[in-house]
């Protein structure tokens, strides 16, 4: 069954590279803007450092600002989730800040923080935090209230209702989050990085345009697709793994 | 025989949309140690209302009410409570979801571990440690929600409708075990109930509670000797009693 759900994956791209060497055998474009597949594969065995460095930096970017958003938005989410007046007090600024596109942010992070990773590291930072937060908050709402009354009944710290009863509760949304945050981190590293660092795939993207090098171009957009889909898989293996308890609850599509 | 659990005077409010809803009024009653006590009245009577207010989680609106001698604020230590909906965690095993009130007393982890398997033995539920709720039965799940509550040896057991839920087959043996650990750890029982046979099956006592606001009916001894006999004479005389008291519209259950 997986072997054959695996292959149905690849029918789209498939489809997809037989329409693009297509388009180069019929010369819709000239092949110095579009490149073969073949030109683009051989990127990666001709270009395999340059691609493999600038891919680490972008990587590295995102692990770290998305790590930050992660000790940042979850403990704060189970607190609003948790304590009314906390809701109260923060849901207009969450609204009003998750509406603000992190890139719009870059002119202000360069004046503040300069060229160089921080700035791109504070925007992932930024892109992070609000799915976090709001699907924290939301996954911390969901319990059911007879949990809270055992808790309460049997005279359990808050503390302990914390980190045995609400953060259990909450996982399967955060991780909802987690999948949010880590795709609007990968989409904001490639973009501050045509703008605000000297590494990374963005950099080195908008740096092919510059030298007319649309292999490479293409390459690093294959490159960016790939991390993006195997940065997914392995938040939904992790959640697989850790909300074990939730198999054979939720629904399955038919 | 002490005063065990002691109301006076309680009544319960509710801020209602259309303006307060008076759930209960004027209840008094105590209920000595050891007793086995139904609160028996149609849905929306209070009955569990009244029940979660002895359980420390909702306050009375008026009067006061003192289990072991102490006035209420909060749930009491010497209680527990089993839920009719089970109230079990998902994302625990069966053993941690019985270990989970001696874990909130910080009980160490060998002996919730210890007394963990004492009574999931008691409970019938050998076999199943590892399991997670939903993979157990509906009557398997209460089995673990009696496990938990009876972890902390309570004075007395607060029953809120715990087999409403579950097919009759079996409600009548979880009815049989749950008379047997009742005698067998000597607790206070108030179980409530809106079945006039499964109130006459297991109590002493009968509390019946008339609808909004709930107020005590009836308070009947039930001196039938146990296992009792629902073809028995004595024991349709006191349902068809019941069933009066109660005002049923139609007959329930």
């Amino acid at each position: 069954m997986i072997k054959i759900r695996g292959a149905l994956g690849l029918v789209p791209l498939a489809l997809l590279l037989i329409a693009w060497e297509l388009a180069v055998q019929f010369k819709v474009y000239p092949p110095v803007l579009l490149p073969s597949p073949a030109k683009v594969a051989l990127v990666f065995i001709d270009d395999w450092p340059t691609v493999l460095d600038n891919a680490l930096a972008s990587i590295t970017r995102v692990v770290v600002g998305i790590s930050l958003a992660f000790l940042f938005a979850v403990p704060l989410g189970l607190m609003i989730g948790r304590y009314q007046i906390l809701d109260t007090m923060t849901d207009w600024s969450i609204q009003i800040f998750r509406s603000i596109p992190p890139i719009s942010l870059i002119p202000l992070a360069l004046l503040f923080l300069g060229i160089g990773d921080k700035p791109a590291i504070a925007l992932i930072f930024l892109a992070g935090t609000w799915p976090l937060l709001i699907n924290t908050i939301f996954g911390v709402r969901t319990i059911e209230r007879t949990l809270i009354k055992v808790a309460r009944a049997a005279r359990a710290s808050e503390f302990l209702v914390m980190k045995d009863i609400i953060l259990p509760a909450a996982l399967p949304a955060i991780f909802t989050g987690l999948r949010l945050a880590v795709g609007g981190g990968w989409l904001t590293v490639v973009t501050a990085e045509m703008i605000a660092v000297k590494s990374g795939l963005g950099y080195m993207i908008l740096n092919a345009q510059l030298t007319f090098r649309s292999d490479l171009i293409i390459a690093g957009i294959v490159v960016i697709g790939a991390i993006g889909l195997l940065a997914d898989q392995l938040v939904r293996l992790v959640r697989s793994h850790v909300c074990r308890w939730q198999e054979g609850l939720t629904a399955v599509p038919e | 025989m002490n005063r065990f659990i002691e109301c006076v005077d309680v009544g319960k409010i509710y801020p209602g949309k259309t303006g307060p809803v008076e759930a209960l009024r004027g209840i008094d009653f105590t209920c000595n140690a050891g007793d086995f006590v139904c609160l028996l009245g149609r849905s929306g009577c209070g009955k569990s209302t009244l029940l979660q207010m002895i359980a420390g989680l909702e306050t009375p609106t008026t009067g006061q009410i003192a289990v072991a001698g102490r006035e209420l604020d909060g749930p009491s230590p010497d209680a527990a409570i089993v839920f009719q909906d089970h109230g079990l965690f998902p994302w625990m095993t069966v053993t941690r979801n019985v270990e989970f009130n001696m874990k909130a007393r910080g009980v160490s982890a060998a002996e919730r571990a210890k007394r963990a398997r004492g009574f999931i033995a008691m409970t019938s539920l050998m076999g199943f440690e590892d399991r997670y709720p939903h993979e157990l039965s509906g009557g398997m799940r209460q089995r673990v929600g009696i496990a938990r509550a009876l972890t902390t040896d309570p004075k007395a057991l607060l029953m809120d409708e715990p087999f409403g839920a579950l097919d009759a087959q079996t409600r009548g043996n979880l009815q049989d075990e749950l008379l047997q650990i009742w005698q067998t750890q000597q607790t206070t029982v108030l179980f409530v109930t809106h079945s006039i046979d499964e109130a006459l099956l297991l109590a002493d006592r009968i509390l019946v509670f008339t609808p909004r606001p709930g107020r005590i009916a009836a308070d009947i001894a039930v001196d039938l000797p146990r296992p009792r006999a629902p073809q028995s004479k004595e024991f349709s005389e006191l349902a068809r009693e019941l069933r009066g008291l109660v005002g049923a519209e139609r007959d329930f259950d």
